[in-house]
This record gives C-alpha cells, sequence and structure tokens, in this order.
C-alpha cells in the first residue's frame, strides 16, 4: 500500500510536470514564431491543453489552461508584461480562454469514456477467463464421468460374458477333455510302441504326431474361452461378422451335441465388413445360440436345428439372425424379452438379452425378437456396415 | 494274423482319440477295428471271433448305452469296455447293471484300458467256449426222444429209478433202458456229469 501510494503520487507529480513543461513549450514557439505568424500562440497553447489533457488528465489539463492563460495575459495581450488586460483585448482574450476551457473539458470526458469502457473490457476479459477454466472443469468432470460409466458397463458385459460361459461349463470341460484324452492315448501308445522288443518307430512317431494335434487342438479350445472372459476394454475394429459366427459356432458346438442341437450356418460369402468391437458382437451371438439351444430341450416331436444366418441388407447394413426350431415365445414373454432381470429360466439372471440390446444399440444396430411361422422364435440384429465387401 | 485272432472294436466319434486307441492296442499285438458312430459298428460284418467293445458313453446319434443295450436284445453277447468323458455315477451304474464290463473315464491310462482289454477278451473267450460247448450239449440232448427226456428230467431232479417209474408208469426195467439211451446220447461220463451238463445247458439258455 505503501508502495502504491508513493507510485501514484510520483506519477501525479509527472503528469503535472509534464502540463507546466507542455505550456513552457508552447510559449517558447510562439515568441520564437510571433513575428512572421499573427498571433501563434492560439495553436501552441491550445495543443499543450490537448496534450496535457489527453496525457495527463483532467488536473493537469486544468493546470494547463491556467498556465496558458497567465502565459497569454503576460507576454501577448497589451499591455505586454502585465497580467492586465486592456478592455480592447478582453473579448478576444475571454475567446481564448473559454475555447482553452471547452478543449479540455472535451478532451478529459472522452478521456473518461474511454477509460470506463477499457475497465468494462478489461472486466469483461476476467469474466470470460474464469467462465471459461469453469467449463473446462464441468467438461473434464463429465469425461470422467463418462470413462468410468462406460468401464462399468464394460465390467457388466464381462461378467454376463461370463455368466454365459458358466452355462457351457459342462460341454467346454468335454471339449477340453476330448482332445487331452487323445493325447494321453496316443501318448501312451507312443511309449508302448517303444517300449516293444524292437520298437517300431514309425508308429511311435504317428502317435507322437496325434499327441501334439490334440494337445493343439485343446489349447484352441482355451484360447477362444479366454479371449471371451479376460478383461479387454471395449475396442473397436473391422470385423468380419462371419468369422465371429464361425467362432461361436465352434464354442457352442459341444453344447449343441450334449442337448442333440443341430447349429446349421447359412453366411452369405460377400457381407461388408462391420466396425465393431468383436468381443461384445461374439457376446451377443453366443447370447443368442445359447438361449436358442436352451429353448429347444424340451421339444421331442422334431429335429432341434438352430440356423445362424447373415446377409447384407444393403450397401451399409447387414442382418445376423439366429433361428431356432423350440416352443416359441408367448405374447407376455416377447413383450418383457429385453427388460433387464426378466427371465424364464430357473437358473437365469435376465441380464443376457439386456445387455445384448444395449450392445447392439451402441453399435448403430437394432435387436429384436420373433415367432418364426413354423414354431420356435427367431432372434434378429442389424448392424451398419462399411460400404465396401469384405475380400 | 489268423482269423481266429480276438479283434478288438474301438467306437468313438472323436478321430484322434479313435487313431490314438487303435495304436495303443495293436501296439500289444492285438486286431483292432474302429468306427465313428455306433451305427457304423451295426452295419459292418463281425468275424466269428472273441472280441469286445471299447465304447464312448456319449456319441451323436445312438449313444455307447444305447448301442449296449440293442446289442443285448439281438442275442449278440460282446463284453464292452465304456469310456467316459464325465464320470457321472448314475450313467456309470446304469452301464455295470446292463452288464458293461468295464467302465473307464476319460482320459483313460493306457495300461488300464490294456488291462480291461485283455481282461474282456478273456472273459470273451471262456464265454464263447462255454456257449460252443452248451450248443454241443444241446445237439446231443435234442436228439432224445420225449419219453427219454421226460426220463432226463426226473433222474436229474435226482429220483430213484423207482419213483420214475411210478410216476410215468412204466416198468423199471423200462426206465433203466430209458435211461441208458439216454447216457449214450449225450455221451455223459457219469451221474454227475449228465447232471451237470443239464445245468450248463440250462443257465446258457437262461442268458
Amino acid at each position: 500500500m505503501q508502495i502504491n501510494t508513493a507510485a501514484a503520487a510520483k506519477g501525479a507529480l509527472l503528469r503535472y510536470g509534464l502540463a507546466i513543461g507542455l505550456v513552457f513549450l508552447a510559449l517558447l514557439a510562439s515568441m520564437g514564431l510571433q513575428d512572421s505568424i499573427g498571433n501563434p500562440f492560439w495553436f501552441f497553447f491550445s495543443a499543450a491543453v490537448i496534450l496535457s489533457t489527453w496525457l495527463g488528465g483532467t488536473g493537469p489539463g486544468w493546470l494547463a489552461v491556467i498556465c496558458s492563460t497567465l502565459a497569454v495575459m503576460y507576454y501577448f495581450t497589451p499591455p505586454l508584461h502585465s497580467f492586465a488586460v486592456t478592455p480592447r483585448e478582453l473579448p478576444y482574450f475571454v475567446t481564448f480562454v473559454a475555447c482553452e476551457i471547452g478543449v479540455t473539458q472535451l478532451i478529459s470526458w472522452r478521456r473518461r469514456t474511454e477509460d470506463s469502457l477499457r475497465q468494462a473490457r478489461d472486466e469483461l476479459e476476467v469474466r470470460v477467463a474464469e467462465r471459461t477454466a469453469e467449463l473446462k472443469r464441468q467438461l473434464a468432470e463429465q469425461r470422467r464421468t463418462e470413462e468410468t460409466l462406460q468401464a462399468t458397463r464394460a465390467e457388466l458385459a464381462r461378467a454376463a460374458r461370463i455368466t454365459t460361459i458358466g452355462e457351457l461349463t459342462a460341454s467346454i470341460a468335454h471339449e477340453v477333455n476330448q482332445p487331452l484324452a487323445a493325447v494321453v492315448a496316443n501318448a501312451d501308445a507312443c511309449v508302448a510302441w517303444l517300449a516293444r522288443e524292437t520298437p517300431d518307430l514309425a508308429e511311435a512317431r504317428s502317435a507322437a504326431e496325434r499327441a501334439t494335434q490334440g494337445a493343439t487342438r485343446a489349447s484352441e479350445v482355451i484360447a477362444r474361452i479366454r479371449s471371451l472372459i479376460t478383461k479387454a476394454t471395449p475396442e473397436k475394429s473391422r470385423v468380419q461378422i462371419n468369422r465371429v459366427i464361425e467362432q461361436t459356432a465352434a464354442l457352442a458346438e459341444g453344447q449343441a451335441a450334449r442337448n442333440s442341437v443341430t447349429i446349421t450356418l447359412e453366411l452369405s460369402p460377400d457381407l461388408p465388413i462391420v466396425f465393431g468391437d468383436s468381443i461384445q458382437l461374439q457376446q451377443v451371438i453366443l447370447n443368442l445360440v445359447v438361449n436358442g439351444i436352451e429353448a429347444m430341450t424340451s421339444v421331442t416331436d422334431r429335429q432341434r436345428i438352430l440356423t445362424l444366418r447373415t446377409e447384407a441388407e444393403s450397401k451399409c447394413q447387414i442382418r445376423v439372425s439366429v433361428q431356432d426350431s423350440g416352443v416359441g415365445l408367448k405374447e407376455e414373454v416377447m413383450r418383457r424379452l429385453f427388460e433387464p432381470f426378466f427371465t424364464t429360466r430357473a437358473k437365469g439372471m435376465g441380464m443376457g438379452l439386456s445387455i445384448s440390446r444395449s450392445i447392439i444399440e451402441a453399435h448403430g444396430g437394432r435387436l429384436w425378437a420373433e415367432s418364426n411361422g413354423s414354431g420356435g422364435a427367431i432372434f434378429q440384429f442389424t448392424l451398419p456396415s462399411e460400404d465396401r465387401p469384405s475380400a | 494274423m489268423k482269423e481266429q485272432d480276438p479283434i478288438v472294436f474301438v467306437i468313438d466319434d472323436d478321430r484322434m482319440i479313435r487313431d490314438g486307441l487303435q495304436s495303443l492296442i495293436r501296439s500289444v499285438g492285438l486286431r483292432v477295428e474302429t468306427f465313428a458312430s455306433a451305427q457304423d459298428f451295426l452295419g459292418a460284418k463281425h468275424p466269428d471271433v472273441p472280441a469286445c467293445l471299447v465304447l464312448d458313453v456319449r456319441m451323436p446319434g445312438l449313444s455307447g448305452l444305447d448301442l449296449q443295450l440293442k446289442l443285448r436284445d439281438d442275442g449278440i453277447p460282446i463284453p464292452v469296455i465304456f469310456i467316459t468323458g464325465h464320470g457321472d455315477i448314475p450313467m456309470s451304474v446304469r452301464a455295470m447293471k446292463e452288464g458293461a464290463h468295464e467302465f473307464l473315464t476319460k482320459p483313460v491310462r493306457g495300461q488300464d484300458l490294456l488291462d480291461a482289454v485283455q481282461k474282456a477278451l478273456a472273459s470273451d473267450r471262456v464265454l464263447r467256449q462255454e456257449r460252443r460247448e452248451a450248443d454241443e450239449i444241446r445237439v446231443r440232448f435234442e436228439s432224445l426222444t420225449p419219453r427219454e427226456k421226460e426220463v432226463l428230467a426226473l433222474v436229474v431232479a435226482g429220483l430213484l429209478n423207482k419213483q420214475i417209474a411210478d410216476q410215468l408208469g412204466m416198468s423199471e426195467l423200462t426206465v433203466k433202458t430209458h435211461r441208458a439211451h439216454v447216457m449214450e446220447k449225450t455221451e455223459a461220463e457219469s451221474l454227475a456229469h449228465l447232471v451237470r451238463m443239464s445245468e450248463q445247458l440250462r443257465t446258457a439258455t437262461r442268458k
């Protein structure tokens, strides 16, 4: 505060000094030029007043007016070298003084207007900066919320995936055990061929090769499952939906066989590429397939067939359908099918279809169910596709 | 290999397991024939030699248990070794009740399977021998006249000639003559032998 006052005093001194200096300069210029131009003081003192007011403010302006008036009285109006004014010169002198006063008033008013304008602008700038910062904060917060939501949604989808896999546990165990049994049988055979009195190397080799094939098959089964249950963040990429369907069908093959269900694939060969998360899409298809198999367990009077079909609806949309020959959907069930926690199964959680629908909608598609003409249900979904063939 | 060599039939829908089991069994010098399904097995011809079945319980189409029942109903007695991926108890109980020879869980230890196969073949050999003997006995017994058969039944039941004569309303001498014919036709060396043969025939018929 101390420093501020000192600085302000120093500023005022400078501004008032400037006014006196300018008037002094005007006096010198007027005296130098008064022999060549008539009454030059008019211009120079006016200039001194204008500059003093503009640069220094109202106070220095007034000081310049007073100093100029005194200088003009003393040096340029008769009687010279005195502060008196003859009656003949009085109107002239008064006009001069009035003009000077008018000029200083006008300039200082302009200056004040300009100052308040500048102040308003400065204030506005500060407010804009504050508001911008606040908006940025809000935006960051919103992004954080969205990220949390996204993560929660992904976690939920994964939980549902694991539940679906859980329903397949028995058949998956069988699918892993089967190649392992082949490994053991072939490895034992290999040892037996080697243990003979004259070892049969050719037989031993082919048995060992079959053991390797079995182990490879087991690891493939495990890899298929692992991709579905690991904690992968949703990632969109170019997806060939037929490939996804083939993988899913392979995964559900065991479950289908256990329930005497035949899975048939009717895949359109020239399907456009889809942009999406292949694991989530696989989850949707797997969910529909498992539901379909489930729906046919009570069917005994006809073949249990699950048909997976793909077709290009247009250049920029594909359609996937999963059709079963099960008991079909009652109207009441059909209406509530996609509600969360709605289930017709004793062990079901009722989240599968609800999550499937939200996955498809997040991909810009649609998922719905219908009864198909010959009993059973058909679940279909569309997906927007890139406008070019997958080949 | 001689035609009389025993055969092991392996039925499994999984090619890799089929090949592995086949190789394993062949490595101990046994003859193996493989089938991908129960239907294929039923459609094939089976030579009349000692044999056993190595059968996967769970197969598409006709299951292992179905095949076991069908073979029994068709009167084809062949020992069955079941292999199952999931050793669930109700299923194994059912299989054993229907006369399964052995019930092994996947993955099967090679030695366990080979032991089971050898035992099954040995038991089939014995059964076949018994059946063959029973068949011979049956032929001999069939050659008896109705009267001789009546006498035989009572002799085997432990009745004395006098009692038989009373019961059938004939003289003791006639009974003796019939009895001598029975002993001759059935090639019985003694009364004990005759009783044993008729017992053998009865159990074979019951089976």
